[in-house]
């Protein structure tokens, strides 16, 4: 049994269920190699931490290496399609996506 | 509170939280790199201290509570707070403002457990190490500071937030606090203390969490050979209200908050023309090292109409916010004037 009482488990559950829920809606926008790129990102992370990025292809192409070094299973017939993907949906002049927010945001 | 990401979670707190001058822990930032730690067992939680020691100690949550509390109310950012503001735009969290709060933690200094132990005369920089489980080959989390810092009087070992337990987020059942230092200085879900003769190599702390010793052209490449690694804050405001494209009466309130990591905030000011001229705000009583100032400024417009209000911290080194961040590759330490833009109405 963890030692996190019970009434902190279930605050901390409710978040973590209201945050997935959240972000879980939030997938990869369309594309030729979009299940390749969502199967291979989210396994680890999920999709809201790709969508916000505003990169050049150069830094896509950096990003993408560097999650392959770290254990990303990307085909290495797949890496160009991979950084093609990411530039051309995530550029440096897309405008942000909408904030995702959960609980009250208090008023003054 | 605002996600940016929920796997690895990072939350950010709304602006409208910068009013209090203690941050409520559900309101304070959120900062994962990894998956938090899933199962362990309180009573067989150990933190490990080894390395350039006398004495390797293991210690339970009950021998940390029993020893000497200290308290440090102190302003904890991370360091890719602004990151979002950055152009051109740099990978990472794209944090806007609210990668910040103002809590304060409670437990054993660092210091009295290294003395406990029986410091080495080898023993230089002190490593942290957490129980975030890490992903695929992603490398640990794991960090270090120098000796000096691990020996201040203020650097603890957390086991409490603003008076109660650590939550699972903030670091529970331990997590180094740091102050004055960047965010990711303070290890959470800390199990292991290692001190050594050298700063720990990991990628945590080179490449990553370290700014170029020369001014980069923003865009350009930077030589990690010719970089140092980030410890305290910069000198730093944000405006918290109103805020950006908000549209107000001709009476406005504008309010903010602003720190300087180990400095002390001597003023901040306003300015309403695009910084041709700027009036000083009124800093709030409460005040603290390591702590930022909350401040205040009531402008009366002149006419309806659009606006940019700007705010400039200075502190007590004479350090003063730059028009523009220093841009560096990982968007660190970004401290620019703040701006809003509002719409005044008659």
């Amino acid at each position: 049994m963890s030692t996190l009482r019970s009434g902190r488990v279930a605050l901390l559950l409710c978040l973590n269920a209201a945050v997935v829920g959240h972000a879980q809606s939030l997938d990869l926008p369309a594309g030729r190699i979009q299940a390749k790129v969502q199967t291979a990102c989210t396994e680890c992370h999920d999709a809201s931490i790709i969508r916000q990025q505003r990169l050049s292809e150069k830094s896509w192409t950096k990003e993408v290496d560097k999650m392959i070094k770290w254990g990303a299973l990307v085909d290495p017939s797949d890496r160009a399609a991979f950084v093609e993907y990411l530039s051309a949906s995530f550029p440096p002049n897309k405008p942000p996506d909408p904030t995702v927010r959960i609980g009250r945001s208090k008023t003054r | 509170m605002i996600v940016r990401s929920a796997r690895f979670l990072d939350l950010e707190m709304p602006q409208s939280y910068f009013g209090s001058w203690l941050t409520s822990v559900p309101h304070f930032f959120v900062r994962n790199h990894m998956h938090e730690p899933s199962t362990w067992e309180a009573a067989e939680w150990r933190l490990n201290i080894g390395g350039e020691v006398q004495n390797q100690l293991s210690l339970s949550l009950v021998d940390l509570g029993k020893m000497a509390p200290h308290t440090v109310t102190n302003t904890l950012e991370c360091a890719g707070n602004g990151r979002a503001f950055q152009i051109p735009k740099v990978p990472g969290v794209q944090w806007q403002r609210g990668a910040v709060g103002t809590a304060r933690f409670q437990g054993a200094r660092l210091r009295d457990l290294l003395l406990r132990a029986g410091l080495k005369s080898g023993g230089k920089h002190v490593t942290f190490r957490g129980l975030d489980e890490v992903p695929g080959k992603v490398p640990p989390f794991v960090r270090s500071v120098p000796i000096e810092k691990a020996m201040h009087e203020d650097t603890l070992i957390a086991l409490r937030m603003n008076g109660a337990p650590l939550t699972r987020h903030h670091g529970y059942p331990a997590r180094a606090l740091v102050p004055g230092w960047i965010g990711a200085a303070s290890c959470k879900w800390l199990t292991e203390i290692q001190v050594s003769d050298k700063e720990y190599e990991g990628n945590f702390m080179k490449p990553g969490y370290r700014m170029p010793n020369e001014i980069i052209v923003p865009g350009g490449e930077v030589n990690p050979e010719n970089t140092h690694s980030i410890t305290s804050l910069g000198v730093k405001s944000v405006i918290a209200q109103p805020t950006d494209n908000s549209s107000s009466s001709r009476e406005v309130t504008i309010r903010g908050a602003a720190w300087a990591g180990e400095a002390n905030i001597t003023r901040v000011d306003i300015s309403i023309d695009s910084g041709r001229s700027w009036r000083p705000a009124r800093l709030a009583a409460e005040r603290a090292r390591y702590c930022w100032r909350l401040w205040e400024y009531v402008w009366q417009a002149p006419s309806a109409g659009e606006y940019t209000i700007m705010s400039r911290a200075t502190d007590d080194q004479g350090r003063t916010q730059p028009q523009t961040a220093a841009w560096n590759p990982s968007g660190y330490l970004y401290n620019a004037i703040d701006q809003v833009k509002i719409h005044v109405h008659s």
